[in-house]
């Protein structure tokens, strides 16, 4: 016996080690190529002078772009609206958040199953989709609004228009809603309601109470959401896109991209980068403030409770108006920019809604839509591209997520940061970042520029920290003790894998995998920028190019089915999550 | 059953090496209840975590009925899931995604033999009825409340009869009235099992009540081994006395060497005392004198033949319910003493106190 396990012990431990600390290693090294090529390129980009990236030479760094950038007298401009456009797209998203979030978690609002359920849905439409049907809204020459009220009440002159800075930042600030929304819930939740009964016993009113301790307990939690919507507003790309690019309001993103696209003269790649430089490092200070806020609200955990239900706040008459105003959020954010979407897509031409238009209802744009090879090869393309995402995402964050939580590698730390930088990294900023990388790629290995596998190779960098951060949580819950507990009844490493810690890793897997396609498939910055035509469109490009070239109907077709599917995904998730949480409860 | 010699256990921790176990050594006898008891970060926890194979020591040896299973001198390590081993964890780690059933099934389906699925049933359907959770096979585990889970997990550990069963705090994560019963319903299932059993405990009272032998740890070591009554009854030293039990410690100096039945004197700064001596205590040696609270009584008369008579001035009387908590300033020291509740007795009194020679330990420093 004693001779056989003196074998059997050395055969296991020795390999094992070594085959871990390889794969520690060889992770470690993958990580690196991906996050850091694309900032090497994006740094040293921003200080060639070479006229294309392809003629990238050491010998031709200079400041150049930096002092063309500089003498840009539209730079400070931009600077203002993009910090205009995001503060006040992140006061409006929080404010109404809170107040929403606050409604159904502390009051006796009615209908609240409705309204979790409602409001983070606006989250299924592509924020390429929400803009297009803000446009066939309140644009002033098409918008239905304008000219139902030209031709029904008398208005001379255009009543709104979406064409302007106010109309992007109360958009902007409508689609931070849902997310804010779903990340108060949780923190009003756990806001043990011991620590406000405490107050009342002190003496303090309920007005007080919640003024003095639970929003003091708040704040830091709160402030820390404001500024992650702060940064999200920064780095949007869609409204300032369809919005503010027609409109001549640019901001970061889309003065970026207009450097690259620009018809009248070459594209200045470098002046881009020295550009998104800048941009780059305004996102790195709102990144720089979100870390201090996270770990000074951290500070505040113990304020989670046990999960006792706090004394609802009776809101009496206001009931009423609070439940007006609710839907009216609802209506307004996420019923009328998918009807206006689908009403558009059963139009033959644009016009108004009356009884003769549903005479003039067709599915044309559809059976286009279905029968067109094109557009079949782009949707498989789009698949394909989110499938590959998705799995490269779960895959490689559990990898990582492995080394840094469960292994002893010295460079776990660095591995951590590594996979959160890209975080920091605005889409745009990121999408010119690897456009360079497969630039430089192409001259070394020509096929991989200009294919759906570069596109899924810039999404999974910039879905790393959401796959990373996840899958770290999920394994740091699977306690040590669940899998010694199945070593201690006779199982073998691999027998405690497959049957322990792999069953309870899968809704984590399943979680980053489903999140990651429904963010691929619909995020329009890295595809657009690596777009090269047919072979790597995806749907969202197909969508922006459309919609350009102004065949709205279609757009509104194809925008509809993506929603629907989106949305089937989303509420699938959903049900399945209620299902898990009903377990463990 | 289980022999463990000489352990060692090192680990680098952030704040440097750690040396978590130093040279502990142990025997438990077939079908004995052995507990290893003493404050966190004593080396108890890894001392059971070496027995099962999920930590590797340094050094030592441990055999499991006579089968080496960890020697550093053989460079032998026999992995955890070849140890006929059964462990219950404080955290009991019952898996949250199977149910009743498949948890205590899951050490049938890892057994080497392959086992026909009645077998496997009926195994489960016994160890689940040993711990009164019969008819629970198809709930959820996590739907399960604490008190079930803790039992769920020694079903889980008792399905496949281990040769030993290994308890990591079974008890701690219980309330205060679920934990006295279990003590006694957890001791009575092991002895009726006849298992060899290794207990880990902070938990004086469970350690006393339930072991048939205990061994007090503390920084790494062994304080001392013995019978739960020995335990009490004979501490070996300072800490032992301390951490099990209450105790006055009285600073004396020998005056009078043990007798034929190791009796001796010592004398503090105010009285000297009758007291058990160890026989190599030389007179004028300083030694720590031990009184249990509830060893002491109210004298009746001045009569000192019963053993020792202090006097002494009342700090304090708490009335506990089933005793009176008295503080008692003797000298320069204040006793500990626990009277019956119906004692007269209040703060300022002057009063005589009286215990026995052979309740008066001394120890060596």
């Amino acid at each position: 016996m004693s001779v056989a396990t003196i074998a059997l012990s050395k055969v296991m431990r020795l390999p094992t080690l070594l085959r871990r600390d390889a794969m520690s290693y060889a992770i470690f090294a993958l990580t690196l190529v991906l996050v850091a090529s694309p900032i090497a390129f994006l740094v040293l980009g921003s200080f060639s002078s070479a006229k294309i990236p392809g003629d990238l030479v050491f010998s031709g760094l200079s400041f150049s772009n930096y002092r063309a950038v500089w003498a840009d007298p539209s730079l400070p401009q931009i600077l203002y609206n993009t910090l205009f456009y995001a503060v006040g797209a992140t006061t409006i998203g929080v404010v109404v958040a809170i107040a929403l979030a606050w409604l159904v978690e502390r009051t006796d609002i009615r209908c609240k199953t409705l309204i979790y359920a409602a409001v983070p849905l606006t989250l299924a439409m592509p924020g390429l989709l929400q803009a297009m049907a803000w446009v066939l809204l309140m644009s002033p020459r098409i918008g239905f609004v304008n000219q139902a009220l030209r031709e029904g009440a008398g208005f001379q002159e255009p009543v709104f228009n979406i064409y302007s800075m106010q109309a992007m930042i109360l958009i902007e600030g409508l689609r931070l809603v849902p997310t804010a929304f779903l990340m108060l819930v949780p923190l009003m939740r756990s806001m043990d309601p011991m620590l406000e009964e405490a107050a009342s016993t002190c003496g303090a009113n309920a007005i007080s109470a919640l003024r003095k301790v639970t929003l003091r307990l708040m704040l830091p939690g709160v402030l820390a959401i404001t500024i992650y919507q702060f940064i999200t507003a920064i780095e949007a790309f869609e409204i300032p896109g369809i919005i503010g690019m027609p409109a001549g309001v640019l901001v970061f993103s889309t003065k970026i991209y207009l450097l690259l696209i620009q018809t009248s003269s070459l594209p200045v790649y470098g002046q881009a980068n020295a550009l998104a430089m800048l941009y780059l490092v305004i996102a790195l200070v709102g990144m720089y403030f979100y870390g201090r806020a996270v770990s000074h609200s951290e500070r505040y955990s113990i304020i989670t409770g046990k999960g006792y239900r706090p004394q609802l706040i009776r809101l009496g008459r206001w009931r009423y108006l609070a439940t007006v105003l609710t839907w009216a959020y609802i209506v307004v954010a996420v019923i009328m920019p998918v009807t206006v979407l689908a009403y558009v897509s059963f139009l033959p031409t644009l016009r108004l809604p009356s009884m003769a238009t549903f005479g003039v209802f067709t599915l044309d744009n559809y059976r286009e839509i279905l029968e067109s090879p094109f557009i079949a090869t782009i949707v498989t393309n789009t698949v394909i591209m989110s499938v590959v995402t998705a799995t490269a995402t779960a895959v490689l964050s559990f990898a990582i997520a492995m080394v840094v939580v469960r292994s002893r590698f010295w460079g776990r730390r660095v591995l951590d940061q590594l996979a959160f930088a890209p975080s920091a990294i605005p889409g745009m900023v990121l999408a010119l970042a690897f456009l360079w990388v497969f630039l430089q790629v192409d001259k070394a290995v020509p096929g991989v520029f200009g294919t759906i596998w570069s596109i899924a190779i810039a999404f999974t960098v910039a879905f790393l920290p959401y796959g990373t951060r996840t899958m770290n949580a999920a394994i740091l819950q699977v306690h040590r003790d669940l899998e010694e507990a199945a070593y201690a009844s006779g199982s073998r490493q691999w027998r405690v894998m497959q049957r322990i810690f792999f069953p309870l890793m899968v809704p984590a897997l399943i979680g980053v995998w489903v999140w990651t396609i429904l963010h691929a498939a619909r995020i329009i910055g890295i595809p657009l920028l690596l777009y090269e035509g047919t072979k790597n469109q995806v749907l969202a490009v197909l969508m922006w190019n459309m919609w350009e070239q102004g065949q709205l109907p279609a757009v509104a077709a194809i925008g509809t089915l993506l929603t629907m599917v989106l949305l089937a995904i989303t509420l699938g998730m959903r049900i399945i999550g209620f299902g898990r949480n009903l377990d463990k409860s | 059953m289980i022999e463990v010699r000489n352990l060692q256990v090192r680990y680098q921790s952030s704040q440097g090496l750690v040396h978590a176990v130093q040279g502990v050594s142990f025997t438990v006898g077939t079908g004995q209840f052995y507990t290893l008891l003493g404050p966190s970060g004593c080396g108890k926890t890894t001392t059971l975590r070496c027995i099962a194979g999920l930590e590797t020591p340094q050094e030592g040896e441990i055999v499991i009925d006579g089968e080496v299973v960890y020697s550093s001198a053989k460079r032998l390590v026999v992995p955890t899931y070849r140890r006929d081993i059964g462990m219950v964890f404080q955290s009991y780690a019952i898996w949250p995604h199977m149910t009743v059933y498949e948890n205590v099934a899951f050490p049938l389906h890892e057994s080497r033999t392959r086992m026909p699925r009645t077998v496997i049933r009926d195994k489960v359907r016994r160890a689940l009825e040993l711990v009164h959770l019969g008819g629970l096979e198809n709930r959820p585990a996590p739907f399960l409340s604490g008190g079930q889970q803790q039992r769920l997990a020694l079903a889980r550990a008792i399905v496949r009869e281990p040769k030993v069963l290994l308890l990591d705090e079974p008890l701690s994560n219980l309330d205060a009235k679920l934990r006295e019963s279990m003590r006694f319903e957890l001791r009575a299932l092991i002895k009726r099992l006849g298992i060899t059993t290794v207990y880990v405990t902070h938990d004086q009272l469970e350690a006393l009540t339930m072991s048939d032998r205990v061994s007090v740890m503390n920084l790494g070591r062994i304080a001392q081994e013995s019978s739960p009554f020995e335990i009490y009854r004979r501490p070996n030293d300072r800490f032992v006395a301390n951490f099990i039990g209450l105790a006055n410690f009285l600073e004396a100096r020998v005056s009078h060497p043990a007798n034929a039945s190791g009796l001796g004197e010592a004398t503090t700064s105010v009285a000297t005392l009758k007291c058990i001596l160890p026989n190599n205590a030389a007179v004028g040696e300083t030694v720590v004198l031990v009184v249990r609270p509830e060893d002491i009584t109210l004298a009746s008369s001045q009569d000192r033949s019963q053993g020792n008579q202090l006097q002494g001035k009342v700090v304090s009387a708490v009335f506990l319910g089933d005793a009176l908590d008295v503080r008692v300033s003797v000298g320069d020291s204040v006793l500990q003493v626990k009277l019956h509740p119906s004692s007269a007795i209040s703060e300022g009194d002057v009063i005589l106190l009286e215990f026995p020679a052979d309740r008066c330990l001394a120890l060596v420093s």
